[in-house]
This record gives structure tokens, C-alpha cells and sequence, in this order.
């Protein structure tokens, strides 16, 4: 699909909340912007890659979120507008390095976008509300609420950033990061991408002057909040003494649910949460005897508003997380029945009852859960190593493509926490038991996070977990992106590849490397080093089969098929069950008979690996395909 | 006026292009577009519906569509029709399904059947005021090669039948921009689309 991010001046054009994102960074003349991936974050930095060159900017993806702000800090530090992107973990990732940052300031523009996943679209792991970091880390939090606001609100970033010589905080969530919507578009800026470090005693972050840093971010924040809060913040006035106070996605549902209802109340958006200003929602809530805030995740303007009412109007009543949940997203139909009890309206929907009829009508359907694609190496590396251990071994996961081994049949993830945890863990459960572990992690997360759990394995002993790294040579669950092992940067050059398997020997472990497709390897491999002592790492590699796919398409080269010969497919049903590749799938007999297996020449990726698990004979290569 | 269509199907079968066309051809027919994507992982195969919305600037603002309330439900998939029924009334949908089963893994896992056409219908009824059904990849492959040429069949269909205030030729403009490595097919497939909405040619079904 062609994106219009790079479409003229002036046009009104649709995009993704992120790829506004990256457009309205290109109309700030950003020189530098260095990321991670991350759902939902992961439209920005993927747009911006393919566009660097041609716009002259520089672009990489970093080993990790904190790399990649730092990155990005140095850029900033020497004059450079900079731009960095972490999903809400990600920022986790980078903490160590942000709050001293925002102490020491920046000289170039700096911002760092960051996307809360509020439901867990993307990897799940946790609903974590990263407003609490802007108050944690001292740094002013901007936060859009539709497309265009994205790109308004990072253009503006830049400025602001710039003007205070801090950096700054762009908020989405993943409605905002992935909605769409009309966009009109500014000019692109050439961007600078020359700077130049100067040495100065502002970079020295030390007692005592570490106090008259601390207190001149204050100041800064003031600065902002008096300077920008009328910027950002807006007050649409209306009837009635009961206001509406939103931000972010809930905004629109506000404006929506108000226009639905033939609702004219005053309504409050605050862009600038963080400072969130005292004199704009005092001014608000000022002779009023009713609000209701809306904001995803947990009461942090709540708290806030409640504060600043002690002093302005305290006999107001203040909803919130009274009436709705702190966990998950916002919807309409949620926040439809709040409106209708506060401001005594009737939409006439009956939400309830439909949705216990979608339940009764959903009953029984077969569910759709994301699963591995057809020809996915995950698939069959899960599949050899469960031959091996079986059910009892632990199966310490770790983020990526593969927690999908989590469901049925495979079960081969047992807990997934954190990217690179699942060395640390494996290593913690095997002080303390004899079990056996196999510790499962990706290869964009091997140099992730991978390599200091993989160091401390090393230097206390760690004999027990079987490591297993699952070398797909490409970060493929945020939409292949790729990392040190891929020799090949964001922007599309060759570079040297680092070998797994060279950095585990270097760190002391026994080393195998089998392919990912070749059961026979790896169930071989996976028995020799069952019995090995000391650390011990398993690289299986194969390629995630989408590449493989679109290269084999860009060629113009047909992937092979296969088919089933139903005589010799004894037990069809028992390894349909068990390897359960989506392209092999029941049918039902035309003639009345027995429901048959077969493979989808539409689904089927040509792996193989079916033909080496499947009884003897009773899957053979078909006709070559044309896709 | 605001019209609220819903996109749904399954991962790496075009529906995030199609809605993505959709909101393009919106756009250049001068509404106001609004509406969010709902994916979040890259492998294939799990449900990824879309929604598009549009209208006047001061009429539509949220990006989701409210339960109950979409006017229009192109279904690239039977079971992912009947799970956007969420989004679907009586009073106010229409649907227009590609009628081409694909049966999720799990459903053999757990040893659960894949309704037939006549139990699709049913269940999608009380949620709909029409309900179109027709086999689109099956005629997208035979007549352009590709059963993906099914999502701009159907989306022809909606138009030919006037479920879809938008223009053709915004709709042509739009497939020029988002699909531009196989831009002749497409267009034709999407001018067949309309002759099987306007009943000139037949489906299959
Ligand atoms: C701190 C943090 N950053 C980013 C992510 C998003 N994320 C989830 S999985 C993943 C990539 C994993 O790549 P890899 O380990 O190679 O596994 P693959 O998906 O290729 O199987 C990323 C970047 C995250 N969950 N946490
Ligand atoms: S995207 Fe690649 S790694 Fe992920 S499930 Fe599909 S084939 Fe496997």
C-alpha cells in the first residue's frame, strides 16, 4: 500500500495517527530519529525509514528503547532535531537515561513519542498508564487526540522543545496512534542534519548543582504551562453547569456522544497534560456543580482536578473512575450510559440486550486467535523441541512472534514478561529447582535484552535452562523490521552481521546451530545438548516465512506447494492436531464420506516441515504455484 | 449525514488496503473521514476489522463505530461477518459478504464445525436490514487470476447496489493511489463489482 505521507503542501490527504506523526516531524525538520519498534508506536519509525533517504534525514533502529533515546539525546545535545519512538515498555527500556536527560536539557528539538496500549492490542504483557513518567521525570506531556492533531502536536514539539531547551513527551494511545483520518499537510522542512557538540558545564549533573537543576526544570514547566496550556487546552463553551473535561481519543467520543445526544454542555480538551494547567481548570470548574472526566486508563487528571477543586470550588462533584473503569479502552457504548445518567438523556439504544444476543449468535463459532503463519519456523523449531522435553520441562518465554506457542497444542510458552526475561527467569527458577527449562528468545530480542541476562547465566553458573534462540533474522511481530543480526540498517545499508552463535561462544556457551526447518537436526541437536552441562545455546535458524515470501515474489520465483495423499495420510487428524499449520485444513467430502485433509495452495507457504512430521509418503511436493 | 462502514476479515487478506481505499475515495469526495484500524500483531490469520468513517466536519469525530450502529458491513470472511454483528442492527445495517469460508485452526482443535451458508444468514439476521452473500474471491480468481480481487468485487457490489454514498470515480482515484502495482485489475475488478451490484451480471452464490 502507498502511503500519502509525502504528498504536497496544502493537499488534505488521509493518514495513520503515526504516519501524521512522521509527517508533521518532517515539517519540523527533524535530522535524526532513532527507534525501537513497538505496537502501537511501530507506523512511525516504519514510515520514516523508507523515506529517509529521499528526505535526507537520518534514521536507525536501534538495538533497543534505550540505545535509540540515547541516540537521539546526543543528536539533540549537538544542535540536531531528534525524535525517538517507544511503545509504553519501551520507554521502560530507556528510563534510566530519560530523567537525567530532562536535568541537562537539550540544544536540538527532542521528542519522544510514546504509545500506551491501553487493551493490550499489541503484545499484552501489561495496561501500563506512562503519564505517571511525565510527572516522574519532570518532562511536559503533549497528547493528540485525532490525526490531524498528530501532526500538529509534533510540529509544534519540536518547537516548544527547542524554545526550552527540554525534551518532550508526544502521548498516544492506540485508537489516536491508529486511527485514521483527513489530514491537511504543512510544508516538509529540509532537515538539518549537521550539528556540532559543545562542551559545557551544563552536561555536569553533580551536587551541588544538581539542586539548581532540579529546580530549573521547574521553572521550565511553569514556563510551558503559562506559555502553552491556551495552546493546547481548549474550552468550548456551553449550557449548563455540568462540564466535560477529555483528553486524547475521549475527546472525540465526548464531541460524538454530545452530538448523538443533542448535547450543548461546556466540554474541555486538555492537549497539555502534563503540567496539566491549575489556572485553565480552575477556570473551568469554577461555579460549576457537576464534572465528569473522561481519560483511558487510570484517574491521573482525575486526582489532579480533584486537588486544584479543594481549592476553587469544593463542593463540585467530580466523576470519573466512580462510574468508569480504569482498565481497558474507552467506546461509546461505554461511555453512552455515563452520559445518559449525568446529563439525563436517553440515546434509546439497549446496549445490553444486544449484546447478550452477539453472544448467543457467537456461540459455538469456531475462534479465530492469532496463530503462526503457514511455514513459520516457530512452529516447527516448538514442535521439535515438545518431541524432546515434552509436556513437564519448563518453557520460559519471552516477547515476541513465538508467545504464540502460549495456546494450543503447542504450550510451549509457560509465561512471557518482559523482552530478555526469559533468561533471567529460567535462570532464578533453576537456583532454586531441578526441573528442566528451556528458555525460548528471538533473535531481535537476543540483542534486545538478551545479552546481559545471557552475561550474568555465565558468570553465576547458570547450567540448567537449555537456550534456545528462535533466529528468524528479523523482528517480525511489530512488521519486520531489522536488528544487528540482519546485516542490514533502518535505512537500508549493508552492514556486518553479528552472529548469535559468535556472541554466545564469546560469552562462554556451548554453541549448536541447526535449521529451523529441518526436524531431524533439530530433535537430534536439541537430545545432544539435553544431556550437556554448563551454558548451552540452541540457535535455530530459519527465516520468518513472510520474508521469505515477498522475496521470493519480488524475484518473480514461485515457492514450492505441497498435497496430501489422502491413501497414506493414516492419523491425519492426530498431526493436523498437533503441528497445526492453518494452509492443512479439514474438508468436508462431497461425497458423503469422511471429512478429508488438505493443503490450501493459497495458504500454503512451501516450509516442508509437514512433510517431515507427517507419516512417511503421505505429503509430496505438488505442481509449482504461481504466487 | 455520517456513514459508519466496517471492514472485517482476516489477517493478510487486504483488509486493511481496502479500508484504507475506502477512506481515501472518502476523502476526495470532500468528507470529513474518521476511523482507526484494529490490528496490533503481524502474523496472519486472526481477525482485523477496520472502520471508516465520514461525513460533515462537525458530524463525525469519534474513529470508532459505535455498537449498533454501522450502516454498512463489508465482510471478507462468513465467520468474521457474523462476529462483526457487535457493530449491527436492524434498524441500520447492511451486510455484503465475500462468501469464502476459511476455517480457523482452532475450529479443528476443537472439534467445531463451520456454519453453513443457511446458518450465517440466520444468525446475522435479527442484526440486519439486508444481507448480501456471495462467493467474490471464487469470481475475483476466475476472472482476474487472484481470489484477493474479491475485497474490490465486493466493494463494486456495495457501490453498484447503493450502499455506498461515495463516488465511483473517487473510488477509481483511490485505487489508483493505494494499489498502484496492479491498478488495471483492480479497476476492473471493481467495475465488474458494480454490474453484480446493479443485477447486469450474475453472481455466484
Ligand atoms: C520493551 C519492549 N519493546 C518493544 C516491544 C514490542 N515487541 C514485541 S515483540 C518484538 C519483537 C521481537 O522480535 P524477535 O525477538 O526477533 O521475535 P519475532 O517476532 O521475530 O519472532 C517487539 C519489538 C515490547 N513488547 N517491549
Ligand atoms: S510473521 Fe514470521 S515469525 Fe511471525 S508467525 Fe508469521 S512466519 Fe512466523
Amino acid at each position: 500500500m502507498e502511503s500519502e505521507v509525502l504528498e504536497k503542501s496544502g493537499k488534505t490527504v488521509v493518514l495513520l495517527g503515526n504516519e501524521a506523526i512522521a509527517r508533521g516531524a518532517m515539517e519540523a525538520g527533524v535530522g535524526v530519529v532513532a527507534a525501537y519498534p513497538g505496537t502501537p508506536s511501530s507506523e512511525v519509525p516504519v514510515t520514516m525509514a523508507g523515506i529517509a533517504k529521499k528526505i535526507g534525514f537520518y534514521f536507525e533502529y536501534s538495538s533497543n528503547e534505550k540505545v535509540a533515546f540515547e541516540t537521539a539525546a546526543g543528536a539533540a545535545w549537538s544542535g540536531v532535531r531528534a525524535l525517538t519512538t517507544v511503545k509504553h515498555f519501551g520507554l521502560n527500556v530507556a528510563a534510566d537515561s530519560v530523567s537525567p536527560v530532562a536535568y541537562v536539557g537539550v540544544k536540538g528539538g527532542f521528542v519522544i513519542m510514546v504509545a500506551d496500549d491501553p487493551n493490550g492490542w499489541s503484545s499484552a504483557q501489561s495496561e501500563q498508564d506512562t503519564r505517571y513518567y511525565a510527572r516522574m521525570f519532570k518532562i511536559p506531556m503533549f497528547e493528540p487526540s485525532n490525526p490531524q492533531e498528530c501532526l500538529d502536536f509534533t510540529k509544534k514539539c519540536f518547537d516548544i522543545s527547542e524554545e526550552f531547551e527540554m525534551p518532550v513527551f508526544l502521548r498516544t494511545t492506540t485508537k489516536v496512534s491508529h486511527s485514521i483520518g483527513s489530514v491537511k499537510l504543512g510544508k516538509i522542512k529540509s532537515p538539518n542534519r549537521r550539528g556540532h557538540f559543545e562542551k559545557s558545564d551544563r552536561y555536569y549533573n553533580l551536587r551541588p548543582k544538581l539542586q539548581e537543576m532540579h529546580q530549573a526544570i521547574d521553572k521550565k514547566l511553569d514556563g510551558i504551562c503559562k506559555k502553552y496550556s491556551k495552546v493546547f487546552n481548549t474550552i468550548e463553551a456551553g449550557k449548563g453547569n455540568i462540564g466535560i473535561i477529555a483528553s486524547g481519543v475521549s475527546y472525540g467520543y465526548a464531541k460524538e456522544l454530545m452530538h448523538v445526544l443533542n448535547l450543548k454542555v461546556p466540554l474541555a480538551k486538555v492537549g497539555l497534560s502534563f503540567p496539566l494547567s491549575t489556572e485553565f481548570i480552575s477556570k473551568f470548574i469554577k461555579g460549576k456543580k457537576e464534572v465528569l472526566i473522561l481519560e483511558e486508563l487510570e484517574s491521573v487528571l482525575e486526582s489532579e482536578i480533584n486537588a486544584i477543586a479543594k481549592n476553587v470550588n469544593p463542593k463540585i462533584i467530580v466523576h470519573g473512575k466512580d462510574i468508569l473503569p480504569n482498565y481497558g479502552e474507552y467506546t461509546l457504548e461505554l461511555l453512552a450510559p455515563a452520559f445518559e445518567k449525568i446529563f439525563k438523556k436517553k440515546l434509546g439504544i439497549n446496549f445490553k440486550k444486544q449484546q447478550k444476543m452477539v453472544k448467543k449468535v457467537d456461540e459455538n463459532l469456531p475462534p479465530r486467535k492469532p496463530v503462526f503463519c503457514p511455514g513459520c519456523p516457530h512452529r516447527s523449531t516448538f514442535y521439535a523441541v515438545k518431541q524432546v522435553y515434552g509436556d513437564n520441562a519448563i518453557y520460559a518465554g519471552d516477547v515476541g512472534c513465538y508467545v504464540l506457542g502460549i495456546f494450543e497444542p503447542y504450550k510451549t510458552i509457560d509465561f512471557m514478561i518482559s523482552m530478555g526475561a526469559s533468561l533471567g527467569l529460567a535462570h532464578g527458577i533453576s537456583r532454586v529447582s531441578a526441573q528442566d527449562i528451556v528458555a525460548f528468545i528471538g533473535d531481535s530480542t537476543f540483542f534486545h535484552a538478551g545479552l546481559p541476562a545471557l552475561a550474568n547465566l555465565k558468570f553465576n553458573d547458570g547450567t540448567s535452562p537449555l537456550i534456545v534462540v528462535l533466529d528468524n533474522s528479523v523482528t517480525a511481530m511489530t512488521g519486520h523490521q531489522p536488528h544487528p543480526g540482519t546485516g542490514r540498517t533502518g535505512m537500508g545499508d549493508i552492514t556486518e552481521k553479528i552472529k548469535i552463535e559468535d556472541v554466545a561462544k564469546a560469552m562462554g556457551a556451548e554453541v549448536r546451530v541447526a535449521n529451523a526447518f529441518n526436524q531431524k537436526q533439530l530433535i537430534e541437536t536439541i537430545k545432544e545438548m539435553r544431556k550437556m552441562k554448563g551454558l548451552r545455546v540452541l540457535v535455530s535458524r530459519g527465516e520468518c516465512r513472510l520474508v521469505t515470501k515477498r522475496k521470493f515474489e519480488k524475484q518473480g520465483i514461485p515457492l514450492p506447494v505441497f498435497e496430501i495423499d489422502p491413501e497414506k495420510c493414516v492419523d491425519c487428524e492426530k498431526y493436523a492436531n498437533t503441528f497445526a499449520c492453518p494452509a492443512i485444513t479439514k474438508v468436508k467430502d462431497t461425497k458423503g464420506g469422511e471429512p478429508k485433509y488438505e493443503i490450501d495452495p493459497d495458504l500454503c507457504l512451501g516450509c516442508g516441515v509437514c512433510m517431515q512430521v507427517y507419516p512417511k509418503g503421505a505429503i509430496r511436493v505438488k505442481k509449482v504455484n504461481k504466487k | 449525514m455520517s456513514f459508519s462502514v466496517m471492514l472485517t476479515g482476516v489477517g493478510g487478506e487486504g483488509v486493511l488496503t481496502t479500508g484504507v481505499l475506502l477512506a481515501r475515495a472518502a476523502n476526495l469526495d470532500n468528507y470529513y473521514v474518521r476511523g482507526v484500524q484494529l490490528h496490533g500483531l503481524a502474523q496472519r490469520g486472526g481477525t482485523i476489522p477496520t472502520f471508516v468513517r465520514f461525513g460533515k466536519e462537525n458530524e463525525v469525530y469519534s474513529p470508532a463505530i459505535m455498537q449498533t450502529d454501522a450502516d454498512l458491513i463489508l465482510a471478507f470472511e462468513p465467520l468474521e461477518a457474523i462476529r462483526a454483528t457487535y457493530y449491527a442492527s436492524k434498524k441500520k445495517t447492511t451486510f455484503v459478504i465475500n462468501d469464502s469460508p476459511y476455517m480457523p485452526i482452532y475450529g479443528n482443535l476443537m472439534k467445531l464445525s463451520y456454519p453453513t451458508k443457511k446458518e450465517v444468514l440466520k444468525r446475522i439476521s435479527p442484526f440486519s436490514r439486508d444481507v448480501f452473500m456471495f462467493k467474490a474471491s471464487e469470481m475475483g480468481e476466475k476472472q482476474f487470476g487472484k481470489t484477493l480481487f474479491g475485497n474490490i468485487i465486493i466493494l463494486g457490489f456495495a457501490v453498484g447496489h447503493g450502499l455506498l454514498p461515495l463516488s465511483k470515480e473517487a473510488i477509481r482515484k483511490a485505487i489508483k493511489a493505494t494499489v498502484p502495482r496492479s491498478v488495471d485489475l483492480n479497476l476492473k475488478a471493481f467495475e465488474s463489482g458494480i454490474k453484480y451490484g446493479k443485477g447486469i451480471e450474475k453472481i455466484i452464490d
